[in-house]
Parts: C-alpha cells; sequence; structure tokens
C-alpha cells in the first residue's frame, strides 16, 4: 500500500478510499462485476425469452420474489437520507459522519431498486415511456413513478450540495492525476464562509424537505398492497405505517451491517467508536419491538373474527405452510435481536460493534422474509376455488435476488471510491481563488461571473414558477396524455432551484467595481 | 348506447368446455403444454370452474361455474392500470391495449375473480392449429397481459353493418363465440340496457346473481342459480 500523499493525518485518515487501493480490492471488485455481468445476463434472457425462467404463474403467485426485493430495497434506500437528515436538522455531532455513508445507501439501493422493477416488468423496454406519456393519475403505479423520481433526484441533490465543498478540497489535495475529476465535480466551487454558509442552510432546508418525501415513497408501496381489494392479506388501511417502519427497521440494520464493513477496512475504528454503534442498536431495538407490535396487531386482528379469506390467508402464513418461514424470521429474526439490543442498552457496562452487527444482520434477513410473506402468500387464497400452482422460486429467480444485492454492493463500491463518503473538517484550509480586485480592470472570469449572478436573479423565481406551473398543468390535465411527463419535469424543474442558488455565483455589488474618485 | 353484458344459465350448463374451446379457437389463445401448465401459465379467457360444497356427514356437491371476463362496471383493474392499457368503453367492454401494456400484472393482482392471464413466454400453437388462426384477432406478444374482450371483432363486425345500414345492432347480431357454441344453450348475450332484451329480463329474474357481489365491482356477467324451477320469462 503506497502511502504518504497527503502530510495532514486526518485528511488522510477521512480521504483513505480515494487515496489507497490495496490488491484486495482488485479480486473483489473484478468479483462483484462478473456478479453484474451474470446479473444482465440473466435480465437480457427474461426480456427475449419471458418470464417462464421464474417459478411465477397466472394462477400461482403471479409476483414472486423478485417484488419482495424491490420493496426491501426501497426499504433500504429510505434510511440513508433520513439518517443524514436527522442528524443534520437535530444537529447530532456523533453521528455526522454517518450522514454520507447512509445517504450512498439511499443512492445504491434506490437504483437497484429501480432496476429490479424494470426486471420485473414484462415489457422493460416500454415501461418508463409508456408510464410516463400514458399514466393514470389513480394508479399508485404511476404514484410511485412520481415519488421515486423525486426521492432519486433530490437525494442525488442533497448529497452532491452536502459533498460539494468536500469535492473541492480533494481536487486541492489529492494525487494530480485525480484531480481533474473533483475539479469538474466541484463545479467551480470556491471555499468561502459565504458560499459555505449558503451551502449548509440550502442542505438544511433540503434535509426538512426530504423527510416527508422519503415517508411518501414507502408509504406508496404500502398503498400499492393495501388497496387491492381484490387480494385477501393485502387490502388493509395499515399498510402504508406498515410498509414506513418495515424500511426503517430495513435500513438501519444495512447501514450498521455497511458500516461495520467499511470501519473494518478503512481503519475508521476512532471515527466509528463502539458508543455509535451502541446509539444505532439500540434505535434499531426499538424500531424492531415496534415492528412486532404491528405483527401482533395484525395477527390478532387477521386471526379473531375476519372475514372467511381473510383468516384463510393469516392462518397459512401463522400456522399453515409458511409458518416453517413465518415463525423463525419472528423469532431468530426479530425478537432475540430485540432483546440483545435492549439489553446492550440497558447495561452501560456491554458496548460491542460485534454484538451490533450480530444482531443487525438477522433482522436484515428477516426483513426481506417478511417481504416475501406480505408478497406470496395471498396468491395461494384467491376470493374463487381456482386450483393454485404453488410458487418455488427457481435458481433464476435467485439468481436475479442474488445478482441484485451484487449489484448493489457494485455501486456503493464505485461510490465509495469514486466520492468522498467521510465529511472533511471545518479546519482544513486550503488556498482559495479570491479574486483579485483591481479598480480599473475586470477579469473576462469575474465578468462571466457577474453576469452570471445577474442571470441567478432571474431564474431562481423563473425556476421556481415553472416548476410549479408545471406541476400545476400536469394535475389539471391529469386525465390527458402526457400528464405525468408535465409534473414529472415540473418536479425536476424544482429540484435544480438549490442546484441554482448554490453552483450559480452571486452577482458582486456594483460598487465594488466603481470608479474610486 | 347499448351495455353488453352475458347471462349465463347454471341449471342449463352441463360444463362441457364448448365454451371454453371455442373461445381458444376464436382468440386465438396459445397452447401452454403440460409443464407450464402445472405452473399455473395456462390461459383460459373462458374458464370452467368447479366450485365444492360441502354437505354434511361428508356428502359434498361440486358446482360447475363458467367464467369469463366480468366486465365489471366498476373494474379494480382499470384504476390500477399505469398506462391506460386496460379500459372500460362507452358501451361497457373492458378492453386491453396489447401494444401498450408493460407486463406490470397490477391488474392480475386487482381482478379478484382472476380472469387475466400474463404471457410467461412467447405464444406457442401445434402446427396443426397455425393454419386455423382466426385473422380478425392479434396475436398477443410476449410480457403483456390478455383477458377476455367478449369477442370484440364480432361486435366491430356487427357495428360496421349496422352503421352502413344506418340502424342500431339488432339483438343477436352480436355474440360472441362461448355464446354460439354453448350445445346447451345456457348463455345469453345481448344489451343489459334494452328492457325488452332476453338478457335484460334473465338479469331481473329472481334466481339472477353476480359473483362476488360484496366488493362492489358490478360484474355484467350475471348467473342463474342452479336447482331452482325455471321461471317463465
Amino acid at each position: 500500500m503506497a502511502r504518504g500523499y497527503i502530510e495532514d493525518r486526518e485528511l488522510e485518515l477521512l480521504l483513505r478510499p480515494l487515496i489507497y487501493t490495496s490488491w484486495m480490492f482488485y479480486p473483489f471488485f473484478g468479483l462483484l462485476l462478473a456478479g453484474v455481468i451474470w446479473l444482465f445476463y440473466n435480465f437480457q434472457l427474461q426480456f427475449f425469452e419471458g418470464h417462464h425462467f421464474t417459478g411465477q404463474g397466472s394462477q400461482g403467485a403471479i409476483w414472486g420474489i423478485l417484488v419482495a426485493d424491490i420493496v426491501h430495497f426501497i426499504g433500504i434506500s429510505h434510511v440513508g437520507i433520513a439518517i443524514s437528515a436527522v442528524v443534520r436538522i437535530l444537529n447530532l455531532e456523533r453521528y455526522k459522519q454517518l450522514a454520507r455513508i447512509a445517504e450512498l445507501v439511499t443512492l445504491a439501493s434506490l437504483t437497484t431498486a429501480v432496476l429490479n422493477i424494470s426486471m420485473d416488468v414484462g415489457r422493460p423496454d416500454r415501461f418508463i415511456f409508456n408510464v410516463v406519456k400514458h399514466g393514470r393519475f389513480h394508479a399508485p403505479f404511476v404514484w410511485s413513478m412520481t415519488v421515486i423520481t423525486t426521492y432519486l433526484i433530490g437525494s442525488s441533490v442533497y448529497l452532491y450540495l452536502a459533498m460539494r465543498r468536500d469535492l473541492y478540497i480533494c481536487s486541492l489535495v489529492l494525487p494530480s492525476h485525480k484531480r481533474w475529476l473533483y475539479k469538474l465535480l466541484a463545479l467551480g466551487y470556491s471555499d468561502t464562509p459565504q458560499s459555505r454558509q449558503t451551502h449548509e442552510r440550502v442542505v438544511w432546508w433540503l434535509a426538512v424537505i426530504i423527510l416527508p418525501i422519503m415517508v411518501s415513497v414507502h408509504s406508496v408501496y404500502g398503498y400499492i398492497f393495501g388497496m387491492q381489494a381484490g387480494r385477501p392479506g393485502w387490502f388493509n388501511p395499515f399498510q402504508a405505517p406498515y410498509f414506513v417502519l418495515g424500511a426503517i427497521v430495513t435500513g438501519f440494520s444495512f447501514v450498521i451491517i455497511v458500516l461495520a464493513i467499511l470501519r473494518q477496512t478503512f481503519g475508521w475504528q476512532e471515527i466509528f467508536y463502539p458508543r455509535i454503534f451502541k446509539g444505532l442498536g439500540v434505535f434499531l431495538g426499538f424500531v424492531t419491538w415496534l415492528y412486532l407490535y404491528f405483527l401482533f396487531s395484525e395477527w390478532l386482528t387477521g386471526t379473531y373474527a375476519p372475514p372467511a379469506a381473510e383468516r384463510v390467508v393469516f392462518n397459512d402464513v401463522l400456522f399453515g405452510r409458511f409458518a416453517k418461514i413465518t415463525w423463525p424470521a419472528t423469532i431468530l429474526g426479530m425478537v432475540v435481536p430485540f432483546w440483545i439490543f435492549f439489553i446492550q442498552g440497558a447495561n452501560p457496562r456491554i458496548c460491542s460493534i460485534k454484538l451490533t452487527v450480530l444482531a443487525a444482520i438477522p433482522v436484515f434477513i428477516s426483513m426481506w422474509i417478511w417481504r416475501y410473506l406480505i408478497v406470496v402468500p395471498s396468491f395461494y387464497h384467491p376470493h374463487l376455488p381456482y386450483k393454485i400452482a404453488p410458487y418455488m422460486p427457481t435458481f433464476f429467480d435467485w439468481s436475479l435476488i442474488a445478482g441484485s444485492f451484487i449489484f448493489c454492493a457494485f455501486l456503493y463500491t464505485v461510490l465509495v471510491k469514486v466520492l468522498p463518503v467521510l465529511e472533511l473538517p471545518e479546519e482544513v484550509r486550503v488556498a482559495t481563488h479570491s479574486p483579485v480586485i483591481l479598480p480599473y480592470y475586470v477579469s473576462p472570469y469575474e465578468r462571466i461571473k457577474n453576469i452570471l449572478g445577474l442571470i441567478k436573479r432571474f431564474t431562481i423565481p423563473l425556476t421556481l414558477l415553472a416548476g410549479v406551473g408545471l406541476i400545476a398543468t400536469g394535475i389539471i390535465t391529469r386525465e390527458t396524455p402526457p400528464a405525468p411527463a408535465i409534473w414529472v419535469l415540473g418536479i425536476i424543474t424544482l429540484w435544480s432551484l438549490p442546484l441554482q442558488i448554490c453552483i450559480l455565483p452571486k452577482r458582486e455589488s456594483a460598487r465594488r467595481y466603481r470608479w474610486p474618485y | 348506447m347499448p351495455r353488453w353484458g352475458m347471462v349465463i344459465d347454471l341449471d342449463r350448463c352441463t360444463a362441457c368446455q364448448a365454451c371454453t374451446i371455442a373461445c381458444r379457437n376464436e382468440n386465438n389463445i396459445p397452447f401452454a403444454g403440460p409443464d407450464h401448465a402445472s405452473k399455473g401459465r395456462a390461459i383460459f379467457w373462458n374458464q370452467v370452474l368447479p366450485f365444492k360444497e360441502e354437505g354434511e356427514q361428508g356428502y359434498s356437491r361440486i358446482r360447475f361455474t363458467p367464467l369469463p371476463c366480468m366486465h365489471c362496471d366498476r373494474p379494480s383493474c382499470i384504476k390500477v392500470c399505469p398506462v391506460r392499457a386496460t379500459y372500460k368503453s362507452e358501451e361497457g367492454i373492458v378492453f386491453q391495449i396489447f401494444a401498450r401494456c408493460i407486463g406490470c400484472r397490477l391488474c392480475m393482482c386487482a381482478c379478484p375473480y382472476s380472469r387475466r392471464f400474463y404471457n410467461w413466454s412467447k405464444g406457442h400453437w401445434p402446427e396443426i392449429m397455425q393454419s386455423a388462426f382466426n385473422p380478425d384477432v392479434s396475436l398477443r406478444p410476449l410480457g403483456v397481459v390478455e383477458k377476455c374482450t367478449f369477442c370484440v371483432h364480432r361486435w366491430q363486425k356487427a357495428r360496421e353493418k349496422a352503421r352502413s345500414e344506418d340502424r342500431p345492432i339488432r339483438e343477436g347480431e352480436y355474440v360472441t363465440a362461448c355464446v354460439q357454441t354453448c350445445p346447451a344453450k345456457a348463455r345469453y348475450f345481448g344489451d343489459l340496457d334494452d328492457p325488452e332484451s332476453m338478457v335484460s329480463k334473465l338479469a331481473r329474474s329472481r334466481r339472477a346473481f353476480r359473483l362476488l357481489e360484496e366488493l362492489g365491482t358490478h360484474p355484467k356477467v350475471i348467473y342463474l342459480g342452479e336447482g331452482e324451477w325455471r321461471e317463465d320469462i
């Protein structure tokens, strides 16, 4: 391992993934790449030959484990931005360095979820175009497209603005052959107190805005299931909060696992000390307990005196063919980890990273199983007495699932190796390009900045108007295509606002260039 | 404007499945084969379903019920379709646009009658059947959902003929293949809004019921209960 590029010990520690690449990385990355190629090979096979490689059927499981995986990845994507937003809003200093690691989890898992959706639909070649053009206002899938687009773009903007200063510092301190990339990514950032303040303020407001969007994304997934009156076991007003809570459990368990891996790989023991894991474990324990309470309420309602169709589904999940996975998932994946977190939280002498990670892993697996138990059992019990083909996921199904996890890991690895995953400290002072002000001369660079500053005064209110106008037009013309394209364009336009505020330079005061006499 | 509907008299139905065969031939429905059929991938726009009724002392009885698409007045499949690939026409027929469907299968999940089918693989027909394709009905591509259309191509023909003669479609001029084929004359098809039509009279019968009425989908396929005296109409 080559060392010694950066003299500052703290910077070297924080930027380790960008500076060093051990020999172990190459075979690891090669394996991930092979997994991704395998996934796309299977995807093209399914695209050209159909979904018959899976274990699904029209009079069987219409949706299978891939849909469970979509819900799972959407769930993971929640917590990244949620952690970051909460840390920023509540100013939780201890967890500050966790924020970007979690944000990158959001980006990787949300992309994987979208990939999984395109793998699940029968016609990925036309699905995005048709949904955007012909999308029906009433359809939960269209809501889902809208909120996922909002969330994906919003979280990317949030991540970028929160990271822009660090990209700029990277462009100054990293080895010269890497600087061009960060210079390009920093988009002309200059590290002045004014610019920092603008970024901090904008990112804080973005954190406030993004939290309800995050809740809406998983609520919509709850609605996709909860609004299906034709499916016993799904039709439930409780689905949205149930899904949001499930997402928090899934995401927190995943972030704990990822954090432990990164800590071990890059030697960040002094940054992510055991108390951070203990704190995350206590919160995960609390939400796991809440999830158990939700499950209990649902089971009690579903078995006490429900309509016959509902009772059959719940009986099958609790005491029938699914019982052999329901109970291990509940006891080993939820009850036992909850007690581990509880004991660790209640006893000040216990503060173990290993214990936290060991409890988070079964929670993560159990949540995947719970997604499966939400999706599949209902298909075994349609309202009419059809002969249902039992669903047995095939090797192909499992290949898609394993490939999706590998794809997520691949994406995350690329992000970690390219972007600064830890926030660089306030004290890092790098020479800034403060413009030399001459009374009689204004440099072309300054002129361009000045013109951009002038343009900014008009573009911001115009963008706001255009964004709101487009969304309103989309909603008003919701019955005529391409209404979804219009409102999605409006959302994208609005998301460009924070970028404009931060990236376009502020116009210098005219007095500065006034003739001195 | 007519509102097309179907009445199936369970007292007359002999569960001979002629309707299923007629529907397959009329609509170019692909063959599944034993392997796909065992995985629930066979496509039956019309299917005769056995309802088992458990009686006392182990006595049970099977009632056979033919099931086409119910063409509901308030169809749950339409609301969930994200691309308007399924819609209800002015005459009440629930259509599927195969060229627009994205194969998300939400409509299949939403249909309480499970009357929608997905093309899990490329359509397959034995060689001898390929020479008997109905040229009026398009073959569905891979990865889309399909369903009974109340033989809409017959409606199109009937409508064109009626238009050319400047008159409305007469009763019996447009019937579906299953109705035309039924050897027991257990099926009736016509305008539910015409008080003089046969289906309208039968739909008002005391024997009339709809499947899963409690879900509020208002199906336009109406059944006449079995085992009761036939009323005079």
